[in-house]
């Protein structure tokens, strides 16, 4: 089964146009936020402020075969090439001294740019821009929690104050509060609060959506998709999230993925093996996860991105203020601190039946012993693939091939009786 | 040399002496109210890695890419290497800290057996806003209950502002210790106060004290030092390994901008309310982990100014990042000869770093 998924095209031809629409609209100038990709893009979103988010522009660039220029342009000036290059490549477009031979044409210069003062040097990058003239950096807290329930995912979507703490959603709701009056003021917009209400309606619904395509996948014997076809069909929206195109984008996905499950459709008709890769993607090879098919009837039926966009976004309640600071004032956390991230990636292992897990470990591994732990204590077998997602240098890629099939070899039946 | 140092000397970083009945908190970081723990009646005792010691369950648990002064203190507590502790306070003053907190709270909760102490994480923030101050006197609130329970009896406010008091005169004294390492010639040298301020935070806030102020009397018995005066930014230093390396090479650390040196006694709380102690810790630094760029290099001019410092280093533990971010600026508010030793391993220079500094002070076997 070769056929690209329609939504994986529709979301990328989506995203090109109206990236060049952004650059039409902004050629006179303008406001335009550059944020972090787990910073609240809903309030922008309903200020009808245009943004794009650091990563992804950091992954266009990538792709484009531009990463080495920019990092080049960061050394230039006495800083670090070797530090965060995921969040800092597009830092160098503000140095470009020919913008517009830049990947779709350039980013726009920025006037806002938003981000959480996570780790130790994340927040530098975004000092630098703050010191770019005409563009303003705010600052929001990460704040972290003595005790925490173990299943969140059961209580996130309308028990959040529970999950999160109220010490966290006071401070981050109080964050949010600033961010507001700064945009109100900077750019002039009004926040209404009918629109945020609508916004956040419309992410909820589009996490929904993704939230039933996790499940139909789940239990979907043989897998219909590519895990590379997802990864498109669910982060483009994502991006987007709190429009009318992204919810009915997240439902176009659902209801493609149905009609493939309906007509039997099938990665391997012959499925033999279903699993799971947990890690950042192997962005210089997404062929990787198509190489175990015909070789060991190997699947890969799960990666973070939809499951998280299932599990990790939706926040009801009253307050939907509070509500959003509950989506951002913990996100990290779901996907790397113990027990949050341990348990869940356990739960999703079991959810989706899998017969194995590949867990891509980088040298700067946040949490991945416990989550190997967990699995393992689950009965699951882990193969822990020592490798970094963005540096092929880093990676020998034939000996992660042979790696991963040697090891699929050994996943007997036996083994896989005590993983489902 | 005069008594008072030498028993300062003596005692380096290593665990406390047995102080009686006493039980012991261990604490990470500079951002710790230690203040709790001594209106409890507890020892603090803050916690450093040993780069002459292999770190191996730290990295099984951490990973590699993490600073590994935490995953030497990991080791260490692993190995009981601190004595006995009854608790365990952790901050949040860098990136480190934070993943070392979290593999404490799994291990107890998934290993039981490996005996850990009790263990609390501290979550100072250090944004100048008042959301984050409402915060952390939130988070003070919940370190003063978990220290009661440890302590076994509350901790009132009668006992906190005594402890305040207590604390802040510790920091005044460092600061007057301090300025003995300023003086044309210096009287202390880099490293010998690096290890005065690390015995400090070993021992109870009254025997410190005490010590300092019998160093003081006999500051005029101190020998003097020459050396090209240097100010040391870049990562935090829990050892005197490469205080001892730089200064072995002819170099004179006269100040420095991480919180086992000069910013931990530069601020002092002043009031003795929680409240006032809670901005004390917000507004403690600016550190590398958690200033801005801006900040750090405002404040690593004026410090480097004020130590009348002839040279700026930045030594930046391999897996610390923060710093080399912040060098190019530092450098630049400075105005002086400066040198980045980016990537050094652990309570060491590398080769490539020995050179670097060779540059910055060719005569340097002459000055010695
Ligand atoms: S270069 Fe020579 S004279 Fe100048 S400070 Fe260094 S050792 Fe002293």
């Amino acid at each position: 089964m070769n056929a690209r998924l329609n939504s994986a095209s529709a979301a990328t031809a989506h995203q090109r146009q109206w990236f060049a629409g952004l650059r039409a609209d902004l050629a006179d100038g303008g406001d335009f936020a550059l944020v972090n990709a787990d910073a609240p893009q809903e309030i922008f979103r309903t200020m009808g402020i245009p943004y794009v988010v650091n990563q992804w522009w950091s992954s266009i660039v990538t792709a484009k075969r531009r990463a080495q220029d920019y990092l080049e342009l960061l050394r230039a000036r006495g800083l670090p090439d070797d530090s965060e290059q995921y969040s800092s490549i597009p830092l160098a477009s503000a140095f470009d001294p020919d913008p517009a031979s830049a990947p779709w044409g350039g980013l726009p210069r920025p006037t806002i740019v938003l981000a959480e003062t996570t780790g130790d040097a994340s927040r530098k990058i975004f000092d630098l821009w703050g010191d770019q003239p005409g563009v303003s950096f705010y600052p929001l807290e990460s704040a972290a929690e003595n005790d925490v329930p173990t299943r969140w995912w059961e209580l996130m979507p309308r028990d959040w104050e529970r999950a999160v703490g109220s010490d966290r959603l006071d401070l981050m709701t109080g964050e949010l509060e600033g961010l507001i009056r700064f945009l109100e003021q900077t750019t002039g917009r009004v926040f209404s609060e009918t629109r945020f209400a609508e916004v956040m309606e419309l992410v909820n619904e589009q996490q929904e959506w993704n939230r039933r395509t996790r499940d139909l996948i789940a239990r979907a014997r043989p897998c219909p998709l590519p895990v590379n076809d997802s990864i498109p069909s669910v982060m483009i929206p994502q991006w987007h999230r709190g429009t009318t195109w992204a919810r009915d984008a997240a439902r176009a996905f659902h209801d493609e993925v149905a009609e493939r499950v309906a007509s039997g459709t099938a990665v391997r008709p012959d499925e033999r093996l279903r699993l799971m890769w947990i890690g950042r993607g192997l962005w210089f090879d997404l062929d990787f996860y198509r190489r175990f098919e015909e070789s060991h009837g190997a699947v890969f039926v799960w990666s973070m991105y939809l499951a998280i966009a299932a599990d990790g976004y939706l926040r009801y309640g009253d307050d939907p203020l509070r509500a959003l600071a509950a989506r951002f004032a913990a996100f990290p956390d779901q996907l790397y601190t113990p027990p949050w991230s341990a348990e869940w990636y356990v739960k999703e292992a079991r959810h989706h039946g899998v017969d194995g897990v590949v867990h891509l470990v980088s040298e700067d591994s946040r949490g991945s012993y416990f989550t190997t732990r967990a699995l393992e204590a689950a009965g699951i077998p882990v193969l822990e693939l020592h490798a970094d997602n963005v540096d092929a240098r880093a990676a020998d890629g034939d000996g992660l091939t042979r790696t991963v099939g040697d090891w699929l070899g050994t996943l007997t039946l036996s083994d896989r009786a005590a993983g489902g | 040399m005069p008594a008072a140092l030498a028993q300062l000397l003596a005692l380096g970083t290593g665990p406390g002496e047995a102080w009686g009945p006493a039980p012991v908190i261990g604490y990470v970081g500079a951002d710790v109210p230690v203040e709790y723990l001594t209106a409890a009646g507890l020892h603090p005792l803050r916690l450093s890695g040993n780069p002459e010691a292999p770190h191996t369950a730290g990295d099984r648990y951490l990973g590699t890419g993490l600073d590994p002064a935490a995953r030497s203190v990991l080791t260490r507590l692993l190995d009981q290497d601190y004595g006995p502790l009854d608790g365990l306070l952790v901050s949040r003053d860098c990136e480190a800290s934070l993943r070392l907190f979290y593999a404490l709270r799994e291990l107890r909760r998934v290993e039981p057996s490996l005996t850990l102490p009790p263990v609390h994480l501290v979550d100072v923030l250090h944004l100048p806003h008042r959301t984050t101050t409402r915060y952390v006197r939130a988070k003070f609130a919940q370190v003063r209950a978990t220290v009661g329970t440890w302590a076994g009896r509350t901790v009132d406010d009668a006992a906190l502002a005594d402890a305040i008091a207590a604390h802040d005169r510790l920091r005044a004294l460092l600061t007057r210790v301090a300025s003995l390492r300023r003086q044309r010639p210096a009287r202390l040298t880099g490293t010998e106060m690096l290890t005065v301020v690390a015995a400090t935070t070993a021992l109870p806030v009254g025997r410190a004290t005490a010590l300092l102020e019998q160093l003081l009397k006999e500051a005029g018995e101190l020998p003097q030092h020459e050396g090209l005066r240097v100010f040391l930014t870049g990562s935090p230093h829990d050892t005197p390994h490469v205080y001892a390396a730089l200064e072995d090479k002819g170099l004179l650390i006269v100040g420095e901008d991480h919180d086992r040196g000069d910013l931990l006694h530069l601020r002092p709380t002043g009031a003795p309310t929680e409240a006032a102690l809670a901005e004390r810790y917000q507004y403690n630094g600016p550190t590398a982990p958690r200033a801005s760029i801006r900040a750090r290099a405002a404040h690593t001019g004026r410090a480097a100014r004020d130590c009348g410092a002839e040279a700026l280093v930045s030594y930046a533990r391999r897996h610390d990042e923060a710093p080399r971010w912040d060098y190019a600026a530092q450098e630049a508010a400075t105005g002086l000869p400066s040198v980045l030793l980016g990537r050094q391993p652990y309570g060491a220079l590398d080769d490539g770093a020995a050179e670097a500094l060779t540059a910055l002070c060719p005569h340097a076997e002459v000055t010695r």
